[in-house]
């Protein structure tokens, strides 16, 4: 059995590629990002500083028995002014680069999840029908999230490692080629160690990143089911099943202390064994007097400096490869187009009260073979309801979806006044057109915000007249804080006849000229009913209405039915003309009565 | 004193279990702890090795090359080679088998909460969080672990380098110490002031990502209404009032991280000066050698590491603490009690006047329900949502207590009963179904600890499940839920049907079951279940009324009350009321309103105009 959450961590790879791609978004900050190499540069030479003050030190006053003990104090407090400057400056550079690259990588980040954010929302039904909230909910959270590990410490730091090792060791070689090589020949055995320990421990890291994962999502999952656990007298199963996920995730993460003590014990070493190897050898050379004492304290403290970034260019190349990992996935999705396409020639059309709409030879197919709507046409003139029956996957909802453009038809044309829905402006066909689930979605916030969805141009007293024109208004006003009252938990305390009165209002408070409706399949829910059919025939009132129907009385009312079959429409009339035709619809309508 | 003993008292609640478990690997725990000091003690002799090599150099400088020194020189590296390997090894016995045990540790704990969770009673879990719970189970027992595991090791390794380094600086220059132990006490005050804003921070932080995320997984989740709606602009904006909080905070956040690095590494380089300072003016009047001074900067180097530890844990302990006590808290809820009698039942269901309020609720979810049920009958509950369908069903299940005398079973009143035998009586399936991210079979199999494949294909089959299997790829072993496949509703549906069919139990609690699952499926299935019923009582729950045609008693419910009863025929016959039903004229007793005629009738016409053409001949 395969386990299910291990394809889930992915491989980065460090390519530069998305930093070019990165671009455009760091371009704004460019000066913060250049202001900050220059500080790197500045605190490497103030870190060199040093070591180099510390030899003179030594050599120069703490040395030089000629001079007398006045003048050597004298020089050796210069030198200590010298180092404190130093010390102090780099502290405040540190602090410095700490702030800027704050600064930069938060706005950079900032930015690319706004992008991110605003791209996903404007991307296909499709393209969300397969990706689910979650994971895309991930993806701007915490995969943007780790772009700044590659914006503000990453790359940067990165490089700033790198300028320190070549500059020590140009130094290192400027001070004693012999020496420097001693050095160079055993960094190596650190690097070695640290890649090495590098590959392992993210093997073993990752074993436990996905070892978590299972567990924690079990945790989870057990909370959640216990009633079904104690419905079963299950508890010792469940409970016998964590210990086993625990056990695994246990053993991961002892594998990984192995790597750490064993990584931390050999690089340990292997810097004492260099420092004791560079002792011996430098202490035979000041033995010999071809090397100052100062010098070789010099040397020692420049050796020190490099072990550091040695080490942590091993950390941090594991830390890159997840911010890269996260890049990817952040621009695959940035690839992904949005639907419908940005339309610059777009006719902008204003809201009249009223309009015709008119579908001409419309198909449209999710895959090329199987198509759901075939050559649909029909045209419903201002102010008119047509109804739309038919058996479940006949391309109902799909058909209404087709007007906003939530999707487009694959061929034909759906017209709004004649007008192409596919020329027209975005944002006034929507408006224009407006739709009401059997289900109310509802978002976190007050009833208030639910209705007029975070519109703060609507005001109250809008809000309350669609809510009295769909008769929502008494049960509003009866909520513990009226409008305001707080929507929990996805609204799970409204009942679903009250949902589909929010929906009519929401729909209503925004005055549109269509309405598109999958009207509600009845549930035992007493005192809506009534109010549920007076809200409909308020909502359709002097508007053009496409409802898929689930009422008798809703066909009855309608202008227009048509009967919806395997994506075509197999009949279409008044309710008159359709019983007197005898077919499909009467055998429908008489099964009611039969019953 | 009083004050003593009760904050002894809290945080012996807080690590006592944690530490009983620590406890048990005390061996390892003291193999690891007496390496401590043997790794402390190889470090601090390097200095002063070191401090004498420079002397010797000095010496030798001075006086010529001797073959002495040379000598001297060689030895010196080499016991200096042999303390680094005594060094590495001390450390690696001691991280390995302390970090090690502290896993074993976290990994006991988390077993016992879960066992201990497993027993607590339904209306704790009302009460709980699922988030908060789990939270306590991972990011607290992680804390506590820090306690058990690097706190003993780096803790203890502070602990005697700390001491042992000041007492050897100490006895080379007093002054110079104390000056030092001045400006590390400054570093170590500011620290203690800057880690609580730097841990209040990074939780605003952390909240305002957390609101981030929820937005946005609401905007995705609704985004038909987003795109509809054509909200995209002003979700954008409320984003970035989000998205802006976020950036404030993290950038204070990096302001007092860079406060922190800036202060500490100027800490370090004015503490070094002082000693080079004073120290070389020393060297310079010859009171003391370039190598002591060198030695002594030796062990300063040595005490940064401990410091910065010594701050570490005055900051993590108090959040350990609350996290052990957090652990703590969940280890003192009382158990469901699983005592009371278990005779052979036959699963005769009388109810009288049931009023049943849940515990910490204002109004009752159940009120005067009463109805009898011989074995073998089957009941229909009908009504909206938070009408008590679900409350009659759960209690019947034992996830809470009824008050006494309402609820018999072959006339034993429930609360007489242990909870394991009321609920071997009825196999419950509920609404929202829950299902483990496991194989299908897994989850049909839930009940039973073996169980043969027939018997699994058999309740597979019973629920309608077998004509899915061919699109899961990997049949009954595909593996389901939040990594795997994900299944529609009705699938998981009948996934549960299935689990509890299996289950075999006299009775089953179907609530509301299949409401995803289609008509024609829903009927085939039911249908099913009919024929294959053996005397099986079954109370369901639905809100497609067509089902209940059959039922030999149907409760219509409404407010917690019986506002309908009788047989489908008897409900249908009842003229629907013009003016909406008022719940209070209801009782046991009431005679028909039409609700359930009114809800039937609509329902049917729905049905009709979704039917496919062949339906209708």
């Amino acid at each position: 059995m395969s386990d299910p959450y291990q394809d889930e961590v992915p491989e980065g790879r460090i390519q530069l590629g998305f930093l070019r791609k990165l671009w455009p978004f760091v371009r704004p900050y460019r000066r913060g990002f250049v202001a900050c190499l220059v500080i790197l540069a500045i605190s490497f030479c103030l870190e060199m500083a040093g070591p180099w003050l510390l030899r003179h030190a030594i050599d120069g006053p703490m040395r030089d028995t000629a001079a007398t003990p006045e003048a050597r104090v004298h020089s050796l407090l210069w030198y200590g002014a010298a180092f404190l400057g130093a010390t102090l400056g780099g502290a405040l550079l540190g602090y410095l680069f700490g702030l800027l690259t704050a600064w930069n990588g938060q706005r950079v980040i900032r930015d690319v999840r706004r992008v991110l954010f605003d791209h996903l929302l404007r991307t296909s039904l499709a393209f969300h029908e397969k990706n689910t909230a979650g994971k895309l909910t991930t993806r701007v959270s915490s995969d943007v999230e780790n772009l700044n590990e590659l914006i503000a410490n990453g790359v940067l730091q990165s490089l700033f490692d790198l300028l320190k090792i070549v500059g020590v060791l140009v130094v290192l070689f400027f001070l004693d080629l012999k020496l420097a090589l001693f050095t160079v020949a055993t960094t190596p055995i650190v690097v070695l160690i640290s890649v090495l320990f590098r590959r392992n421990a993210q093997r073993a890291y990752r074993a436990v990143r996905s070892k978590l994962a299972l567990q924690n999502a079990y945790t989870t999952e057990l909370l959640g089911g216990v009633r079904t656990t104690r419905a079963f007298g299950r508890e010792a199963a469940v409970s016998a099943r964590y210990a086993e996920r625990n056990r695994e995730t246990a053993d991961a993460w002892r594998e990984t202390v192995l790597h750490f003590s064993v990584f931390f014990a050999l690089v340990d070493l292997a810097v004492r064994a260099t420092t004791v190897g560079l002792l011996w050898y430098g202490g035979s050379a000041v033995l010999e007097g071809t090397l100052q004492p100062g010098q070789f304290v010099q040397f020692w403290l420049y050796y020190a400096l490099l072990t550091s970034p040695v080490k942590e260019l091993g950390e941090k190349y594991n830390v890159l490869q997840a911010a890269f990992a996260s890049c990817e996935r952040v621009f695959a999705l940035l690839a992904e187009p949005e639907f419908p396409p940005r339309n610059q020639a777009a006719v902008r059309s204003a809201r009249r009260g009223k309009a015709r709409i008119e579908f001409d030879q419309v198909t449209f197919a999710y895959n090329p073979q199987s198509p759901v709507l075939r050559a649909i046409s029909f045209s419903a003139e201002a102010g008119q309801t047509i109804a739309i029956v038919g058996p479940t996957g006949a391309g109902k909802t799909t058909l209404l979806s087709l007007v906003a453009r939530l999707r487009d038809v694959t061929s034909g044309a759906v017209r709004i006044d004649g007008q192409d829905v596919r020329d027209l402006d975005l944002g006034d066909l929507r408006a224009r057109v407006a739709y009401v689930a059997q289900d109310l979605f509802l978002f976190t916030g007050s009833v208030l915000d639910n209705v007029r969805l975070f519109d703060p141009h609507l005001n109250e007293a809008k809000v309350w007249r669609a809510l009295e024109t769909v008769g929502a208004a008494d049960f509003v006003r009866a909520l513990p804080q009226g409008l305001l009252t707080a929507v929990e938990e996805r609204g799970a305390t409204f009942s679903q006849g009250e949902r589909q009165l929010l929906a009519f209002a929401r729909a209503l408070v925004v005055e549109p000229d269509v309405l598109v409706l999958d009207e509600a399949t009845a549930s035992i829910d007493s005192e809506s009913e009534a109010r549920l059919q007076h809200a409909l025939t308020a909502a359709l009132a002097g508007r053009t209405a496409l409802v898929v129907a689930h009422r008798l009385s809703t066909v009855r009312n309608a202008d227009r039915i048509l009967v919806l079959e395997q994506g075509e429409i197999a009949e279409s009339g008044t309710h008159a003309e359709l019983l007197a035709r005898r077919g499909h619809y009467w055998r429908m309508v008489s099964q009611v009565d039969r019953d | 004193m009083l004050r003593t003993l009760s904050s002894f008292r809290s945080i012996a609640r807080a690590f006592g279990r944690p530490l009983r478990l620590l406890w048990a690997h005390r061996l390892l725990v003291l193999l690891g702890c007496v390496c401590i000091p043997i790794h402390a003690a190889v470090t601090l002799w390097m200095p002063r090795l070191l401090g004498d090599t420079l002397d010797l150099l000095q010496h030798g400088l001075e006086v010529g090359r001797t073959t002495a020194a040379s000598t001297t020189l060689r030895n010196t590296c080499l016991l200096l080679l042999g303390l680094a390997l005594a060094e590495s090894l001390f450390r690696y016995v001691s991280r390995k088998t302390l970090i090690d045990v502290s896993r074993h540790v976290e990994e006991e704990l988390k077993n016992d909460l879960i066992a201990h969770l497993q027993r607590l009673p339904a209306a704790w879990f009302d009460r709980s969080r699922t988030g908060d719970v789990v939270s306590r189970l991972t990011q607290d027992v992680e804390l506590v672990r820090f306690v058990m595991g690097p706190l003993l090791l780096h803790g203890g390794s502070t602990l005697c380098l700390l001491p042992a380094g000041l007492w050897l600086m100490l006895s080379m220059n007093v002054p110079v110490t104390l000056a030092c132990l001045a400006v590390f006490a400054v570093l170590f005050v500011s620290m203690r002031i800057l880690l609580p804003r730097l841990h209040k921070w990074s939780k605003k932080s952390q909240e305002a990502i957390g609101e981030i995320s929820q937005r946005a997984q609401e905007d995705f989740a609704g985004i038909r209404v987003v795109q509809q709606f054509s909200i995209v602009d002003r979700e954008r904006a409320a984003m970035a009032t989000k998205n802006r909080r976020y950036l404030l905070a993290n950038l204070r956040l990096a302001r007092l991280r860079s406060l922190f690095h800036a202060m500490s590494h100027s800490t370090s380089g004015v503490v070094l000066l002082s000693v080079l300072a004073v120290g070389g003016q020393q060297v310079i009047a010859g009171q003391i050698t370039v190598g002591q001074l060198f030695q002594f900067t030796g062990y300063l180097a040595l005490m940064t590491f401990p410091l910065e530890i010594l701050g570490w844990t005055l900051a993590t302990l108090p959040r350990a603490y609350a996290a052990g006590t957090r652990i703590a808290e969940l280890f003192e809820v009382e158990p469901e009690n699983p005592a009371g009698a278990t005779p052979a039942l036959q699963g005769r269901l009388r109810v009288e006047n049931l009023t049943f309020t849940f515990p910490g609720a204002s109004r009752p979810s159940l009120q005067d329900v009463s109805f009898r049920l011989e074995p073998g009958q089957k009941l229909g509950l009908v009504g909206a949502v938070g009408s008590g369908k679900s409350t009659l069903l759960a209690l019947l299940s034992r996830f809470y207590d009824p008050p006494r005398g309402t609820i018999f079973i072959d006339d034993h009143d429930v609360l007489d009963l242990a909870p394991q035998t009321v609920r071997s009586l009825f196999a419950l399936a509920p609404q929202e179904p829950f299902l483990f991210s496991d194989t299908v079979a897994a989850n049909v199999a839930f009940a039973r600890d073996t169980v043969l494949d027939a018997t699994i294909d058999e309740a597979v089959a019973a629920a309608a499940l077998d004509q899915d299997l061919p699109q899961l790829h990997e049949g009954l072993g595909t593996i389901v839920g939040e990594r795997g496949v994900t299944l529609s509703g009705g699938q998981k549906q009948r996934v549960s049907l299935a689990r509890a069919l299996l289950s075999d139990r006299p009775g089953l609690l179907l609530d509301d079951t299949l409401s995803a699952v289609d008509p024609v499926t829903e009927r085939r299935i039911l249908r099913g279940l009919e024929a294959e019923r053996r005397g099986r009582t079954m109370l369901i729950a639905s809100h497609r009324l067509s089902v209940l045609a059959d039922a030999d008693l149907i409760l219509v419910l409404a407010g917690g009350r019986v506002l309908e009863r009788g047989t489908h025929q008897q409900l249908l016959a009842a003229q629907p009321t013009p003016t909406e039903a008022a719940p209070t004229q209801a009782t046991s007793g009431v005679a028909p309103s039409g609700l359930y005629a009114q809800a039937f009738r609509r329902q049917t016409e729905a049905a009709a105009l979704e039917s496919r053409p062949e339906a209708g001949q």
